[in-house]
């Protein structure tokens, strides 16, 4: 135990050592520097302050952003706006960076509410952050006099501090807000952020809120960016549209991808050292030096998708050989199953769909579907190949898919609910191909699979997760509980299947989805899944619907068979029954034409 | 009222040609292709340039688009196709390879504006309008453009191989079609369409080392309301410039100026499809 204790704490002692060093440096840097360096650098800083939220919007979460810029330039303007129009003084001042923060954080939540919602693709997310800077950018030319239109505000009353006074505010800005940030992305709640990244779909079926999460990051990187940009205002003394504007924004960008996306310090020294550099070599070779940043910008891209920092990082460790105290050991404890039981108390049965369509067009894949899924009961859905049954299995996972007809889950309609609300009602699904998070751990997915339950820390990591009985039973049975601190993407196949049923029980459904959860395992990995499932319905109540190809395993462990054909249901019945049925034999061997007629 | 109804018909059909490119890339090879405003851009230098050089300004058409063919034919080979499976970083090289081109432009021509002769000046009298002939051409072409367009896909081979690569690449390499070669004349075809439409437009404006990025985030927004289908393309561009006129003759160019942005941002909240009919 004491053990843990100090590597959990390791990250933090690192922050804290790392954030000390930070602000000695910032510190001691004006008595060294020149008045030229030191104007240079003060922009610099903030901008890179902005950078280190661009990588973790984008690095971390997967989220290509071009508008971090209009941010920034929301808080320099709050400030040129308010002190030129309205007064200035101390009161004024922390009024307009208010402001400042509140305006960004608005438009920074209605900007999420377009990006991201449940189907939006990533490529529609960086065109909406890509508008946004080019809309904001209109709106000052509109301004006329008001904003200053295309010349912009300047000579308006600020603090004419000491060079060194700003530099410490925007060097201590940067140190802070990059601590913070590293602490995010080391926490549990970073592993989240990866995990959207990763595997976006895989997470709303574990009932993460992703469109939710990357709309509250969108808000507080936007205020971290306003807040740069409100202190570049002060010190400038100077706005323009180019503060707001998209060329800014993708240079952010670049900055960020020739640093090393993901490694956060990585963005933040490429900011600082390629920022300083233009301001010196753009006034000898203005276009030569921005045609050089764009190609490099490209090779990077190209043949060194990571940066430029894994270099370095790799450099580091051939002379100090990588430690493993990345990994904390994680302790599984048991949660108490309670919510999963709730499907065998009351009688109303756990799953209800009633009249349930699916229309691709004038394709027809789901028509009239009636079915009813008790607790405790393992209904198998069997069926030719594009009978609907993965369909079946959409629609009840998510709200959106259907074309007409109800679903209930334990007597609560789903509606048009998004996958993540569908999860929060009781349902949980298992994929026909194994999606799980390549670069997170054993112990990081099933940690994952509890967000919705028990959330995330936001600087820190535990050393625990609790897991319903059912979830330790597979991971004993696949031997997966001794596998904990291994990346996903090195198991074999029968333990990444084990895995994903794992997660999905450690979600406590009451409904469970399972699209072929045997297909291609071994025999005895077939039989140890079989008997968790058995005993899933009969000690915890769950209602499984279970699609399956292979009728012995079907025949081994279900109550009821539903046969699915051409979208409709054909055929329900107890396993004998269907199999023995001359119906089915047609449908399987093809000759359902000479069968009718 | 007469002429009004011209600016809509001839700025859908600008938008139309210009937007082509575009999304003749994202249809086969599913890359939002971010240096089309450089495209744009090379296009019209090369009209500016056919002008210094005395070349008929109608011949600088199909000059830039052989040029944008070729171009776009080294860049995919290049940049593009090592970046395949990365479709996300594939839209940041695009966008560099776009700050490259314009830097080489200001390098080379300077960050001034240059114009370039249009083939046909002055007004016509169209049913009972005054209204300036080059763009009545414009439209002409559009439509041209647009039947051509969907001819090539439906009638020809190589239509026929980017439609199959369209609905499942995988499928369509298995039976032999050589999908490597299919991306790279499609990139090859953006890029000289994009060309293409710069040299069209740039008679009715000037040409500078950016002149493209405006145009950009309009097409990305038709392309991406329209979905990859050619007719709802045109009607994409008829309803968005449409609207985008009338704000800017009776409310305010300012706001004209981001209509179709702020427009096509809802409609694909709204409704995820778009105009589409998938």
């Amino acid at each position: 135990m004491p053990d843990t204790n100090i590597t959990v704490s390791r990250t933090h002692r690192a922050a804290l050592i790392g954030c000390l060093i930070g602000l000695c440096v910032v510190a001691v840097a004006p008595f060294t520097l020149d008045i030229y360096l030191t104007n240079i650098l003060i922009r610099t800083l903030l901008l890179a302050a902005v950078v280190m939220t661009v990588d973790i919007l984008w690095g971390y979460t997967g989220i290509l952003t071009f508008g971090q810029s209009a941010f920034f330039g929301i808080g320099a303007y709050a400030c040129g706006l308010v002190f030129t129009h309205y007064g200035f003084g101390p009161g004024w001042a922390f009024a307009a960076l208010a402001i400042a923060l509140g305006v960004a954080a608005i438009v920074a939540a209605a900007t999420g509410w377009l990006a991201f919602f449940h189907g939006s693709s990533p490529i529609y997310a960086s065109i909406i952050t890509l508008a946004l800077p080019i809309v904001l950018t209109q709106v000052i030319y509109s301004g006329g006099s008001f904003t200053g239109s295309s010349s912009g505000l300047s000579g308006f009353p600020t603090y004419f501090w000491d060079l060194k006074v700003w530099f410490w505010i925007a060097g201590g800005f940067l140190v802070l807000t990059t601590t913070a940030g590293w602490l995010l992305v080391r926490s549990d709640f970073g592993r989240v952020l990866i995990a959207i990244r990763e595997n976006e779909d895989r997470s709303a079926y574990l009932g993460i809120p992703v469109s939710r999460i990357k709309t509250i990051l969108m808000v507080f990187a936007a205020m971290v960016a306003s807040a740069a940009g409100f202190a570049y205002a002060a010190f400038s003394n100077v706005v323009a549209p180019e503060l707001v504007g998209f060329q800014l924004g993708t240079e952010l960008l670049i900055w960020t991808a020739l640093g090393g996306r993901a490694t956060l310090l990585g963005p933040v020294f490429a900011a600082i050292g390629i920022d300083t550099m233009s301001s010196w070599l753009s006034g000898a070779m203005p276009f030569l030096w921005k045609l050089l940043t764009g190609v490099g910008f490209v090779v990077v891209i190209v043949a060194l998708p990571r940066g430029l920092a894994p270099l370095l990082t790799a450099l580091w460790h051939r002379f100090w050989p990588k430690s493993n105290s990345m990994f904390t050991e994680v302790k599984i404890t048991q949660a108490p199953a309670s919510r999963m039981l709730r499907a065998s108390f009351g009688d109303t049965p756990p799953l209800r769909i009633e009249h349930l369509s699916r229309r691709y067009g004038s394709l027809k894949v789901l028509s009239d579907v009636n079915l009813v899924g008790h607790g405790t009961e393992l209904l198998g859905v069997i069926g030719p190949n594009g009978a609907g049954k993965t369909t079946l299995m959409r629609c009840i996972s998510d709200g959106k898919e259907r074309t007409d007809g109800s679903i209930h889950i334990n007597n609560v309609e789903i509606g048009r609910c998004s996958p993540q609300r569908v999860v929060g009602l009781g349902v949980g699904r298992s994929f026909q191909n194994t999606s799980l998070f390549d670069t997170l751990t054993v112990a990081e997915c099933l940690k994952l699979a509890r967000y919705r339950l028990d959330g995330a820390k936001l600087f820190d990591r535990v050393d625990t997760v609790a897991l319903p009985q059912p979830a330790l039973d597979i991971l004993k049975a696949t031997g997966l509980d001794q596998k904990l601190s291994n990346e996903t993407r090195n198991l074999s196949h029968g333990m990444k299947r084990g895995l994903e049923l794992a997660m999905v029980l450690a979600t406590e459904p009451s409904v469970l989805l399972l699209d072929e959860p045997t297909a291609g395992l071994t025999r005895p990995e077939r039989m140890a899944i079989g008997e968790v499932l058995t005993r899933l319905t009969r000690d915890f109540g769950l209602c499984i619907i279970l699609i399956e190809h292979d009728l012995d395993f079907v025949r081994a462990i279900s109550n009821r068979v539903v046969v699915l054909h051409q979208g409709a249901i054909l055929m329900e019945g107890t396993v004998e029954e269907v199999v023995a049925s001359d119906l089915v034999k047609a449908v399987y061997a093809g000759h359902h034409e000479e069968e009718v007629a | 009222m007469g002429s009004v109804t011209f600016d809509v018909l001839t700025t859908a059909a600008i938008l139309f040609v210009v937007s082509t490119g575009l999304m003749v890339i994202l249809g086969v090879m599913k890359l939002l292709n971010f240096a089309h405003g450089a495209f744009l851009t090379t296009g019209g230098y090369v009209a500016y340039m056919a002008g210094l050089a005395g070349v008929s300004p109608w011949l600088s058409i199909p000059l830039a688009s052989i040029l944008g063919f070729l171009f776009g034919l080294v860049v995919e080979r290049i940049v593009i196709r090592p970046l395949y499976q990365r479709p996300l970083d594939a839209i940041l090289a695009t966008w560099g390879l776009g700050i490259v081109i314009s830097q080489v432009f200001a390098l080379t021509f300077g960050r001034g504006v240059q114009f370039a002769p249009s083939p046909l000046s002055g007004t016509v009298d169209f049913l009972g309008v005054e209204y300036s002939a080059y763009r009545l051409a414009i439209a002409a072409i559009a439509i041209l453009l647009a039947f051509a367009l969907i001819g090539l896909l439906s009638l020809t081979r190589f239509g026929l191989n980017a439609r199959a690569v369209i609905v499942n690449e995988d499928l369509a390499r298995g039976l032999g079609i050589d999908s490597t070669k299919v991306r790279s004349l499609t990139f090859g075809l953006g890029a000289g369409l994009a060309c293409a439409a710069g040299a069209l437009i740039t008679p009715l404006l000037s040409v500078d080392p950016n002149m493209g990025l405006p145009w950009l985030v309009n097409s990305f927004m038709l392309v991406l309301v329209s979905g990859v289908s050619f007719p709802s393309l045109l009607f994409a561009s008829l309803v968005l410039g449409g609207t985008q006129v009338l704000v800017s003759t009776y409310v305010s160019p300012i706001l004209g100026g981001m209509t179709i942005v702020v427009l096509a941002a809802l409609i694909l909240r709204l409704n995820p499809k778009g105009f589409s009919r998938a």
